[in-house]
């Protein structure tokens, strides 16, 4: 029983503060400002965002984090991965490029940005960056079951040829990077770009566990994305759509070799928008280079599965432009633009959605039961200026977190709710020097989320 | 098999990491759980934009632990000031600030954490055994079979989600157009994103969860923010514990014992009821769309409906609170089922568990247990332990709880409304996620005041691109628009099952409002 009231007044000196306030103010206060005050003024000095248009977890990713942990040893500040992700690669690649042109910023492209913009997605192409290296390539193959029976590319070529449009294959969804290769291949032989049925199924691994089930007859994707299948003896593959054999892989066929010209390859690589100044762009190459050609980063991509294709900027410039032709033709193909426009388009789906909305709501305005409250009663004495208080805190941060930072944009929207309702000024204070930094240092510290920098630099 | 479970055993047991993770998200789940106004869901989706830079195990041992931690405290603020702290706490507030009243707060708090805890091991169990088998069976199902499981499963929601079925069905459409924003999973091509290319990649899921679940609910509890509004004092319990012993003995262990001693004593008195209490919160959890507070309720209803004392409920029946707690802690574990088996989320929180599952590039379905073992033996040991951490945990909540749940709303309000801005930021560092969250939190803040519930609005964004992706597939794939969804056996059983259902729900609802209009003519005269 003795213990309560002690309890009591702890409690009471953490919530209310009255008597810690000042000096724990006064701390806290010279704590933030010296956090300030580490900047210098030569490049690079503070830390770098490596935006990846692909989720955490994924192929890019791992490459990206990979260098990201490289060059941070290299470059001397932390370089922070941001998955800018969805749209099929639209969001990281249309954010990259618009990124500002300062060298604290780069991208990890990838394939896609050589095909969002004939297919009208986006505007972004490869001319909005300027690239600094390939730094990995892994091409296509097509994978069929073990008991299939096609022997070679002919074998398979004649089948299409004799039923038009009765095979199905997948391996990821309309359009994407391996339909294309598909694609690329049957024009090449001389077949209309749908005659094989694609299955939009999204990724790799669920095509590959349709191709399993039966679902479908071929999957078209990277190898690494089928190795474990592959070796376990489950699939076979007619050919690989490279140069020349994988290296880990010598009994599979080029394409080339079974008399079609046609490779295709999915690839990733750095780039910075146009206008970074040239010594910061050659700073920052300098660093890149020495990470894409170290021995830790072979080591990573031989331990991953992930092919290595190290490229220059001319030569990695000259493979983003040949390429951005040949996908040009294939997407402006009129068999491609039919493959496209299916029987189920995308509306197909969504106007049953609103159909049936509509429909709903109809029936709740005729029987009137939309407009009945919840809390009925309890509605006379509701203060909406809170509601508008909190929306308005909000969109303050939206306009002005960019400009102000932070800290004091999160400091200030405290302050302002906890006087609006009436908490004493000492108690807010605490709060604010306790949450602001608290968070500051779990968010921007500990989880390198790029908080916004603003006025004072944080 | 083996292997994989002492691997696991391994990455969870030993590893400090981990063990802070869990004792942090026990103390954090408890902090927010007995906070009236503040559910699990919400503290899920506040952790949620963390979990980003976690690796999965850790992070769901994290949700695994709060959700459980959550839901008992919610019975604090139940039991000392007659308001539930979550909704799964809702069905027994009467029962249990009876005691409160008599000055003996102590005893459906101990009885509430004794049931918590052993519901929860009830469901891990029942989590353990039903999760492997049912993904073997989970294998043999083509992209048909997942339509109609999409659909039952949507309509599940909508038929349990308490009040007109209408409005549900109206919150699960809502949910299902969300998530036609964007560019289309399966055609690639952009729908409803006006021009704007931040929205090509669709309503992100966090921002929106944090927004639904977070800033919605920070808006409902600012509405009733008084100036001078305080909250009763508790009071206190009169009972003094004196004893001979040393000072760890007096001051730590008795106190410790006492309150499990008579819980303990009368839950094994009642196995049968335990049993059925713990089934029942399983099987509630394992329906999508209902969770822990669906559980609880029923599980009251079946007790008062066995029991002796009948009379009791409502006036301080320990049974009664004995076996709601029981069920809307193994409930939790029951909606992981369906969840990891097919993807499809058994609560709100889950559905939050598949999006962070999803951001690791996990795809939940019968292929985790087989590709991932370690993973799934890691998260049956993570709810084995959560309760565990929640026996410590809750016992410290109930000897302090009084003084969490006096920090005022209006210094926590403004605090959680700057998480919520956070949150949806930290993910991609994109102020537009941050007007996502904003323009959920309205949407969430007026469905929910028209009586609009959100779970199947929740149901319907995770559950919408799949949907639609294996409708389109199923069709493309052959001839015609119906054939291909009946050709195959276990396809055309769920697609019977689907339409039983809702024929069973129009049926009883004719019902309902036909007894309905009655009572009504009834009052009125």
């Amino acid at each position: 029983m003795r213990l309560l009231p002690f309890k009591v007044r702890v409690i009471k000196y953490v919530c209310v503060g009255r008597a810690l306030g000042t000096p724990v103010a006064i701390l806290l206060v010279a704590v933030v400002l010296l956090l300030g005050c580490t900047r210098e003024a030569s490049y690079p000095n503070r830390p770098i965002s490596l935006i990846c248009p692909w989720s955490a977890g994924g192929g890019t990713d791992r490459v990206a984090r990979q260098i990201a942990s490289q060059l941070e040893r290299e470059m001397e500040v932390p370089v922070n991965v941001i998955n800018a992700t969805g749209g099929g690669g639209v969001t990281g690649h249309t954010r990259g490029a618009l990124e500002r042109p300062d060298g604290y910023s780069m991208t990890m492209i990838t394939a896609e940005i050589n095909m969002l913009h004939w297919r009208g997605l986006t505007n972004i192409t490869y001319r909005d960056y300027r690239p600094l290296m390939k730094v990995n390539q892994d091409n296509a193959a097509i994978f069929v079951r073990e008991e299939a029976p096609w022997e070679n590319l002919d074998d398979l070529e004649q089948a299409i040829r004799e039923s038009p449009g009765s095979l199905q294959a997948s391996g990821t969804a309309f359009g994407g990077v391996w339909h294309v290769s598909l694609a690329g291949w049957l024009l090449e032989a001389d077949l209309p770009a749908d005659a094989v049925t694609w299955i939009s199924i999204n990724g790799s691994a669920p095509s590959l566990q349709e191709l399993m089930a039966g679902g479908v007859d071929m999957v078209v994707c990277s190898f690494p994305e089928a190795r474990s299948l592959y070796d376990a003896g489950e699939i076979r593959s007619l050919g690989v759509m490279a140069e020349e054999r994988l290296a880990d892989q010598p009994d599979i066929p080029t394409f080339r070799e079974q008399g079609y010209d046609w490779t295709s390859q999915t690839w990733r690589g750095l780039a910075v928008p146009n206008e970074v100044p040239d010594e910061r762009y050659q700073t920052l190459l300098e660093s890149v280079e020495s990470v894409i050609t170290s021995e830790e980063y072979h080591r990573f991509l031989k331990n991953s599965g992930f092919g290595s294709s190290g490229q220059s900027p001319e030569a990695f410039l000259q493979f983003l432009e040949t390429e951005n032709q040949t996908y040009g033709e294939i997407f402006n193909s009129q068999a491609f633009a039919e493959v496209v426009s299916q029987r189920y388009g995308p509306m197909f789906f969504p106007s049953i959605i609103l159909a049936l909305m509509g429909l709903i709501i109809l029936t709740l305005l005729v029987t009137g039961s939309l407009g009945r409250r919840a809390e009925a009663d309890d509605l006379k004495g509701i203060d909406y200026t809170h509601i508008l208080l909190l929306v308005g805190a909000v969109i303050f941060y939206l306009l002005f977190a960019e400009y102000l930072g932070f800290i004091l944009t999160a400091a200030f929207i405290l302050l302002l709710l906890m006087w609006q309702f009436h908490v004493r000024w000492s108690t807010a204070l605490v709060v604010v020097l306790v949450i602001v930094p608290l968070t500051y240092q779990l968010f921007a510290i500990y989880l390198r989320v790029p908080l916004p920098w603003g006025l004072l630099g944080w | 098999m083996i292997e994989a479970l002492l691997e696991a055993l391994q990455l969870i047991v030993f590893s400090p990491s981990i063990w802070m993770v869990i004792i942090l998200s026990a103390i954090y789940g408890i902090f927010l759980g007995a906070i009236p106004g503040l559910t699990a869901t919400m503290a899920v989706a506040l952790f949620v934009p963390i979990t980003y830079w976690m690796d999965p195990v850790p992070a769901l041992a994290g949700i695994a632990t709060m959700t459980a931690c959550a839901i008992f405290a919610g019975d604090i603020p139940t039991t000392l000031l007659r308001i539930p702290g979550t909704p799964a706490s809702a069905a027994y507030v009467d029962d249990a600030y009876a005691f409160t009243r008599k000055g003996q707060s102590e005893k459906p708090l101990g009885m509430a954490l004794t049931g918590s805890v052993m519901g929860g091991l009830f469901g891990a169990v029942i989590l353990i055994l039903l999760g492997g088998q049912l993904a073997r069976v989970a294998s043999m199902f083509s992209v048909a079979e997942y339509f109609w499981l999409y659909l039952l499963g949507l309509s599940s929601a909508v038929v349990v989600a308490r009040g007109p079925v209408l409005k549900s069905l109206l919150g699960l459409l809502i949910g299902l157009f969300l998530a036609l924003v964007g560019l289309s999973a399966v055609h690639t091509e952009a729908r409803f994103t006006f021009g704007l290319p931040q929205l090509y990649q669709g309503i992100s899921f966090i921002p929106a969860m944090i927004g639904l679940f977070g800033l919605s609910e920070v808006l409902r509890n600012v509405m009733n923010i008084r100036k001078d509004r305080s909250i009763p004092d508790p009071a206190a319990d009169t009972r003094e514990e004196t004893g001979a012993g040393g000072w760890l003995k007096r001051n730590i262990w008795r106190p410790f014992v006492s309150v499990f001693r008579s819980p303990v004593k009368l839950i094994s008195g009642r196995k049968g009821d335990f049993l059925r209490s713990g089934l029942i919160g399983s099987v509630t959890g394992m329906l999508p769309g209902a969770g822990a507070d669906m559980g609880s309720w029923i599980s009251l209803a079946a007790s008062k409906r066995s029991s002796k004392h009948p009379e009791e409920y409502g006036k301080g029946s320990l049974e009664g609170i004995a076996d709601a707690t029981t069920a809307n802690s193994s409930a939790l574990a029951g909606t992981w089922i369906p969840a990891l088996v097919f993807g499809i989320p058994g609560d709100s929180i889950t559905a939050i568990v598949i999006g962070v599952l999803l951001m690791k590039n996990l795809n939940p379905g019968p292929e985790i247990f087989a590709s991932q073992p370690v993973l799934v033996y890691s998260i049956y040991l993570s709810f084995i332990i959560a309760n565990l951490a929640l026996l410590v945990v809750g016992y410290v909540a109930i000897k302090t709880g009084r003084f969490v749940i006096k920090i005022p709303q209006k210094i926590l309000l403004p605090v959680i409304l700057l998480f919520c801005i956070i949150g949806s930021f930290a993910i991609q560092g994109s102020y537009f996620d941050v007007g996502i969250m904003l323009g959920m939190g309205l949407l969430g803040f007026v469905l929910e005041r028209r009586k609009i519930p959100l779970g199947p609005v929740v149901l319907g964004i995770i559950l919408g691109g799949p949907l639609e992706e294996r409708f389109i597939q199923t069709v493309t794939g052959s001839e015609g628009i119906l054939w291909p969804f009946f050709n195959r056996p276990i396809a055309a059983l769920l697609g019977v099952g689907f339409l039983l259902l809702w024929g069973w729900t129009i049926w009883r609802n004719r019902k309902d409002k036909s007894e309905a209009t009655d009572e009504d003519v009834s009052m009125q005269s």
